[in-house]
């Protein structure tokens, strides 16, 4: 019987029958079914993505029409910091604009954190101004709430984490609430700075990271921004296809925020203003590859289903279905593009 | 047909007292056992228990959360002293200690503290070692708290070879079949646990809940 080569989430190389990736692909799809209460794949679909699964090339690109725009979260760490390549930030941008084809980019510091860039808005609002003297296309400043940086021993408030086992749950609820508020506090401050140096957007990355009441944070700093700046575009990023409930009670805008799959983040996101929406499935690394992205696809396509704001899928190291491996290999990553736009239905990557 | 389902009622009632994180109720549920005679292991195993490992399902898929079940977890614990307190055995379950930490240059450690909590429900003395913790200090609390389980937690894949020393450590020390070792984070695999000599990989908390109940319930000790 003829096998295929493929993956496991941990990036090693493997090879399957068609029959097998037909099973995991089954299988990967009834997980997001039963966890996500997402609708399964029509059966043209599951045909459509073995398909792609078992294309000989090995990389793969979307038939034409299906074209997404690309993006770059965490955009100017990944030649500056990540690939060590000495080159200053808006020539960065420059290189993915002109060079890589992104059609928007995102600004950012090697201290992902807006509550560690509240010290240096004002440098960063120059970069932003100077940046934005060359590029053309749409420049985004972006950060982490990154939550946990507002417990002790790096911030004022009581650590949930350890709260928590010890269970002290009302402390840890208000520890949780307590650090919102300052999270909240410094994301618009930056977020209005950067506004006002002339960012076309701004977005919160990684959101959730922390647990619902990260989440909770980025949503209603949105919420602020969006309305303080009607003309400045918001992306919401996740961390996770679902928001752990390290607090449970939190809401936005009537809605509990703890235990939402994307098809329920993305109108939490919505119903903060924002324009944008970042959806993020990870990959686990002992599951095949044909599992992972069976997974995330039927989660995307259920976001995609129900948003009213375009979709840009997270396609990174260990998340979309993409193995987590330090170099992610090209021949998953184009099969996760291809089935995200074709299938998926989704806006951008 | 009477006795089964009033057996079967009991179970369903001391199910949802758990469910419920209803204490009261659980105890009353005790009082009618007792009072009919019925085995107060089973009703542990059947019904207290069969409800925290559903509690658990619900919550790896995003249905329960973590302050509702810790909350839970409390009212199990009580649930299960006083039941220990009214067998006249001499032969118990052993509860068994694990250390549990995030390894050596490694920050994160919400995901080990849901498993530090979620296992801590079972009855399991989790002594939490916090972050960024060496596999020397692994080893070192491991023997100072005689624990049984040894989980380790890597996020990355630059300090997953963290684990490997724990295992090289109680390699050279002699004292590697003393502990179960549990190793878990995103990267991590079974092929992982396979390769450096770890007793076991597990996904999640729930997995982590299930391969230690598993290993107790099949070491028993005389008190």
């Amino acid at each position: 019987m003829e096998k295929y080569f493929t993956r496991m989430g941990d990036g090693e190389g493997i090879w399957m029958t068609k029959e097998e990736i037909k099973e995991d692909v089954l299988k990967g799809m009834e997980t997001a079914v039963l966890k996500g209460k997402s609708q399964p794949l029509e059966s043209d679909e599951i045909d459509r993505l073995i398909e792609i699964l078992t294309m000989p090339e090995k990389n793969v690109s979307v038939e034409r029409g299906h074209e997404g725009i690309t993006t770059f979260d965490a955009g100017t760490l990944k030649l500056c910091v990540r690939q060590a390549i000495p080159i200053d930030r808006s020539t960065a941008v420059l290189i993915h604009e002109r060079v890589l084809c992104s059609e928007t980019m995102e600004l950012c510091n090697t201290d992902y954190s807006y509550k560690a860039i509240k010290n240096i808005a004002a440098e960063e609002a120059m970069a932003m101004e100077h940046a934005q003297m060359s590029c053309i296309l749409p420049l985004f400043y972006g950060a982490m709430p990154n939550m946990g940086l507002y417990t002790k021993p790096d911030g004022p408030v009581d650590n949930w984490s350890e709260l928590l086992p010890s269970g002290q749950i009302k402390e840890a609820m208000t520890a949780q609430e307590e650090a919102a508020k300052l999270c909240i506090k410094d994301m618009i401050y930056v977020g209005s700075a950067l506004a006002e140096a002339g960012a076309c957007g701004i977005q919160f990355d990684t959101s959730g990271a922390s647990g619902d009441a990260d989440a909770f944070a980025a949503l209603s700093a949105a919420k602020v921004l969006s309305e303080k700046y009607p003309d400045l575009s918001i992306i919401i990023g996740m961390a996770n296809e679902f928001n752990l409930g390290m607090h449970g009670k939190l809401t936005f805008e009537g809605e509990r925020l703890a235990g939402q799959y994307p098809a329920k983040q993305v109108k939490s996101a919505e119903a903060a203003g924002a324009h944008n929406f970042g959806v993020v499935i990870n990959t686990n690394s002992s599951r095949s590859f044909a599992w992972n992205l069976a997974r995330s696809l039927t989660y995307v396509k259920e976001a995609t289903r129900v948003a009213e704001i375009p979709v840009i899928v997270n396609v990174g190291m260990g998340v979309g279905g993409i193995p987590l491996t330090n170099t992610s290999p090209t021949d998953a990553t184009t099969r996760v593009a291809k089935t995200m736009l074709e299938l998926g239905k989704a806006d951008g990557l | 047909m009477s006795e089964e389902m009033d057996k079967q009622a009991l179970l369903d009632e001391a199910f949802d007292s758990i469910i419920e994180a209803d204490e009261l109720r659980a105890m009353e549920v005790i009082t009618k056992a007792e009072a009919s005679g019925f085995s107060l292991e089973e009703l542990l195993r059947d019904g207290f228990s069969t409800a925290m490992r559903e509690l658990g399902d619900r919550f790896a898929s995003g249905e329960v959360f973590l302050p509702e079940l810790i909350f839970t977890s409390e009212v199990m614990k009580n649930v299960a002293a006083t039941i220990d307190s009214k067998l006249d055995t001499g032969e118990v379950k052993k509860k068994g200690v694990m250390v549990i930490g995030t390894v050596a240059g490694d920050v994160h450690d919400i995901g080990k503290g849901i498993v530090a909590s979620l296992v801590k429900t079972s009855g399991v003395q989790v002594y939490d070692l916090g972050r960024e913790v060496p596999a020397e200090e692994f080893v070192a609390k491991a023997i100072e708290y005689n624990a049984d389980f040894i989980g380790s937690s890597a996020l990355l894949t630059t300090t997953m070879t963290e684990q490997k020393r724990i295992e090289e450590l109680l390699e050279a020390e002699g004292i590697k079949s003393e502990f179960k070792t549990i190793v878990g984070g995103a990267p991590v695999t079974q092929r992982w646990a396979d390769k450096i000599g770890a007793n076991q990989y597990c996904e999640d908390a729930s997995d982590t809940v299930n391969y230690v109940v598993k290993i107790l319930n099949t070491e028993t000790k005389m008190i």
